[in-house]
């Protein structure tokens, strides 16, 4: 396989955690960066590789599945298996350094002048308390290209704020759009559509600033606060908030885009559901047609989106009565190949066992380890023609690449690995109680 | 200097996922040709307006998908487009289609022929890509956030399942092109090579950590499916509401039930019992920590809930609507509002900069252009004497 891999020869320092610093990371070793994780043995970073280091098989029971879905129990080693977090180390390197003590302050700067890029978004002022300002960190390479991604921004009234994706989504203006129309916000909760989006864009700005990089040799600082970032997912909002001094609330699932009907629909059997939107006139009179040119949808009045936009709930109800009594895997290809977009609700398991997703190449099975069985795993979203972007080595085990690390790049002889090794630098295994006993 | 400076783009999308991906490239200097289909790129008809009042330059949607951007009018389906085509990939280094597998080839946009004009490399948003059983199907917002999988989580049991609001999935699948396109470019300027890059939004969607590739993963380790509704961890957790609207609060057991205990400030729920992952699950534990926090929210605005929570490094945040956002004094002078200056709809604020960048910059040059508004400079530039112009014109090839 030809490479051509567009980051080959750049190095990430990563101190990324959660979903949108690690998805930022994940994104640029996808396209062949080296990226190394740097990982503390002794200090637990909150949803970066699991729910819990000490997770046992009753509590994962009774969290959410994305989060503590194990295979099929977390074992000795959940932060080498949970669902929500092993599969964004994908093509990552794991080193293991107490960074706090001197000792392992050095050996991040060994790492960091060796690298293109350092990323993090920890909770703000966390590398300056290492002792790795921008300043410290250019000291060490005066070129890096070092990517912050605060929740709330490194200035302004709101630096104290704390918050995961969910508390991104809030201020960006996400949540506030998501419930049923008839109800409050409260019935859609546990959404973080910014850690995603955050990631893309912090994966963006950093290409952005390595082109920069190759045509002057000038590194530099990004700062992306996700709230910021997780903005622009909903412009239409925000701009008839500021345009029209509009502020929009949830339409359910209706269409912001004028599509009637646009909606979720019951179909026969247990919780199945169907998607249907008519984006144009022509979309609509095809459903008609589709469905038998019923009498109720005979009125001219429903010829436009703006008369269907009239009765919608009429439409809505009607729609669904039809849906109702049918098949609705049937129904999502007879209405495509009738000319309405149209598909259905898939469980988590249906997409896993989607035809469309495993002709399309989707999924890359991984021989098991000893902390997960073999199974398919997802290759980026993307496919590069010549370029070999793809999820090449699997997710970095913690710990996995110390060797690789600490002999290959930073040169260290097998005394001071041993040295390193006896002090808890070096370690394939959390013990977040060994210092505070000792 | 911009970080993209001296990149051409030749963008053939439109609507809003394409847009949105050359819209990022633009506003970090790129230079964005955008080639527009005689009646105009559909997203010239969306709402907002401003003041309500339709009209192609008039849209919110429009206006935000396009600053930075070149308008020149082509109608593909006419083949006589076929060597003012050529002649624009000759100038470009990246170009962005957003049409399925069909028009691609129809309007001879696809791979095949525009690698035969220029080895550049070709983004290619696509619904399902490029193969595949659902190669045809079309797709919306809705329907794209249906199949791409937790939407059935999403929402109250006994009810549908719900999306996100606005188009958040189908700018999801343009954020993510950019991201292939900044790809594509390096690897272009890096190894010399041309090459396509499919990006279908369906697999974006499936890819999306948020609870769709991760609840993927879990099922395929666990055999677990989440239902509806998931809710919120811990003995207090989720949507509040407080005296003007609505909180967001996680408390779970451990350092983020203090934090919240601290903001509450109220002994009663200091005592040890309360922080401990068992008692969440016992309502009448629950009920009683309600009753506490319940009262303590709705005698607060959402400003002093938030105040307070900052204070203790309480992970509370209020819920904002556009109005909030847009009037926030923090983001105001922080830049996330930039202006745009357009001669029918005046000087009107824009979303800004989506991350700051301490060497380049991000910037407005110029706001969503007229339909066409650059045939005549680009095609000149292209070599197309006047002449050859107005006859393009005549024969209905460019507008």
């Amino acid at each position: 396989m030809n490479e051509y891999l567009p980051l080959q020869g750049v190095r990430i320092c990563d101190f990324t955690a959660v979903w949108a610093g690690q998805t930022a990371t994940m994104y640029l070793a996808d396209m062949g960066a080296e990226c190394i994780k740097v990982e503390n043995p002794f200090i637990w970073n909150p949803m970066t590789r699991a729910a819990s280091p000490r997770i046992n098989a009753m509590v994962a029971a009774i969290l959410p599945p994305w989060i503590a879905g194990h295979p099929p129990e977390p074992g000795p080693r959940p932060w080498n298996n949970s669902p929500a977090f092993i599969q964004v180390l994908r093509n990552k390197k794991s080193v293991t350094v107490d960074s706090r003590r001197p000792e392992g302050l050095e050996i991040v700067k060994q790492i960091i002048r060796s690298s293109d890029v350092i990323a993090e978004n920890l909770a703000l002022g966390t590398l300056e308390k290492l002792g790795l300002s921008d300043d410290a960190i250019r000291a060490e390479r005066p070129d890096i290209i070092i990517l912050h991604m605060p929740a709330f921004g490194r200035t302004g009234a709101y630096i104290e704020g704390r918050g995961y994706g969910a508390h991104i989504d809030s201020v960006a203006g996400s949540t506030i759009l998501r419930g049923y129309r008839d109800s409050s916000p409260s019935d859609n909760v546990g959404i973080f559509a910014g850690d995603y989006w955050g990631g893309m864009h912090g994966a963006f700005a950093l290409m952005a600033a390595l082109r920069h990089r190759r045509r002057t040799g000038e590194g530099q600082v990004i700062e992306m606060a996700q709230v910021e970032s997780s903005a622009h997912m909903f412009p239409q909002a925000a701009l008839d908030a500021a345009w029209n001094g509009r502020a929009h609330r949830s339409v359910g699932n209706r269409s912001i885009e004028g599509f009637v009907p646009n909606g979720v629909f019951p179909t026969a059997g247990t919780d199945r559901w169907i998607a249907i939107s008519c984006r144009s006139d022509q979309e609509w009179r095809a459903l008609v047609e589709f469905m038998g040119n019923p009498d109720w949808a005979a009125s001219p009045d429903l010829g436009t989106a703006a008369g269907r936009a009239r009765q919608e709930e009429l439409v809505e109800a009607r729609v669904a009565e039809w849906t109702a009594v049918r098949d609705r895997d049937e129904l999502f290809h007879a209405l495509q190949t009738a000319g309405v977009t149209a598909g259905p609700v898939l469980t988590a398991g249906e997409a896993a066992q989607d035809p469309h997703l495993a002709a399309t190449g989707t999924w890359k099975r991984l021989p098991a380890t000893e902390d997960y069985p073999e199974v398919d795993w997802l290759r980026p979203a993307y496919r590069f023609s010549k370029s070999d972007v793809d999820l090449r080595t699997p997710p970095c085990l913690f710990g996995e690449h110390n060797d690789y690390v600490y002999r290959d790049l930073l040169g260290f002889d097998d005394d001071t690995i041993e040295r390193l090794r006896a002090e808890g630098h070096i370690a394939d295994t959390f013990a977040p109680e060994a210092l505070e006993n000792g | 200097m911009d970080a993209l400076e001296g990149l051409t783009v030749l963008d053939f999308t439109s609507h809003l996922a394409g847009p949105y991906c050359t819209k990022l490239l633009a506003d970090t200097g790129a230079r964005v040709i955008k080639i527009e289909r005689p009646g105009g790129d559909p997203a010239r008809a969306q709402q907002p307006f401003l003041g309500d009042q339709p009209g192609p330059d008039r849209g919110a949607t429009w206006h935000y998908l396009n600053t930075n951007k070149e308008s020149v009018a082509v109608d593909l389906a006419n083949p006589g487009s076929r060597d003012v085509v050529r002649r624009l990939m000759g100038a470009a280094q990246l170009a962005v289609t957003s049409s399925t597998p069909l028009v691609e080839r129809e309007l001879g946009i696809d791979y095949a022929t525009l690698s035969g004009y220029a080895d550049v490399p070709v983004v290619s948003v696509t619904n399902f890509g490029h193969d595949g059983p659902y190669r045809d199907y079309r797709l919306s917002d809705t329907v794209l956030y249906a199949m791409g999988a937790e939407m059935y989580s999403h929402g109250l049991a006994h009810r549908e399942p719900l999306k996100l609001g606005g188009t958040a999935a189908v700018l999801q699948g343009g954020a993510m092109a950019a991201v292939a396109a900044m790809g594509a470019v390096t690897a272009y300027e890096v190894h010399g090579v041309g090459q396509l890059v499919d990006v279908p939004l369906f697999t974006v969607q499936i890819s999306n950590i948020d609870r769709r590739s991760s609840s993927i993963l879990a099922y395929r380790f666990s055999g677990r499916v989440q239902q509806r509704p998931q809710g919120a961890g811990g003995l207090a957790g989720g949507v509040y509401p407080v005296a003007d609207g609505y909180v967001e609060v996680t408390a779970t057991a451990g350092n983020y039930w203090r934090r919240f205990v601290d903001m509450i400030d109220d002994d009663a729920l200091r005592e040890p019992k309360w922080d401990n992952p068992m008692t969440a699950m016992d309502p009448a534990a629950k009920e009683e920590a309600d009753g506490i926090v319940y009262p303590w929210m709705l005698s607060r605005t959402r400003a002093e809930v938030w105040d307070e929570a900052r204070r203790a490094r309480a992970m509370v945040a209020p819920i904002y609507d556009g109005t909030d956002l847009f009037g926030d004094e923090n983001f105001h002078d922080r830049g996330l509002w930039a202006e745009i200056e357009h001669h029918e709809i005046g000087r009107q604020p824009i979303l800004g900069r989506p991350y700051i960048f301490e060497k380049t910059p991000w910037r407005i040059r110029s706001a969503a252009p007229a339909l066409g508004q650059h045939t005549d400079a680009v095609l000149g530039e292209l070599g197309y004497a006047t002449g050859e112009i107005g006859r393009l014109r005549a024969e209905g090839v460019v507008a």
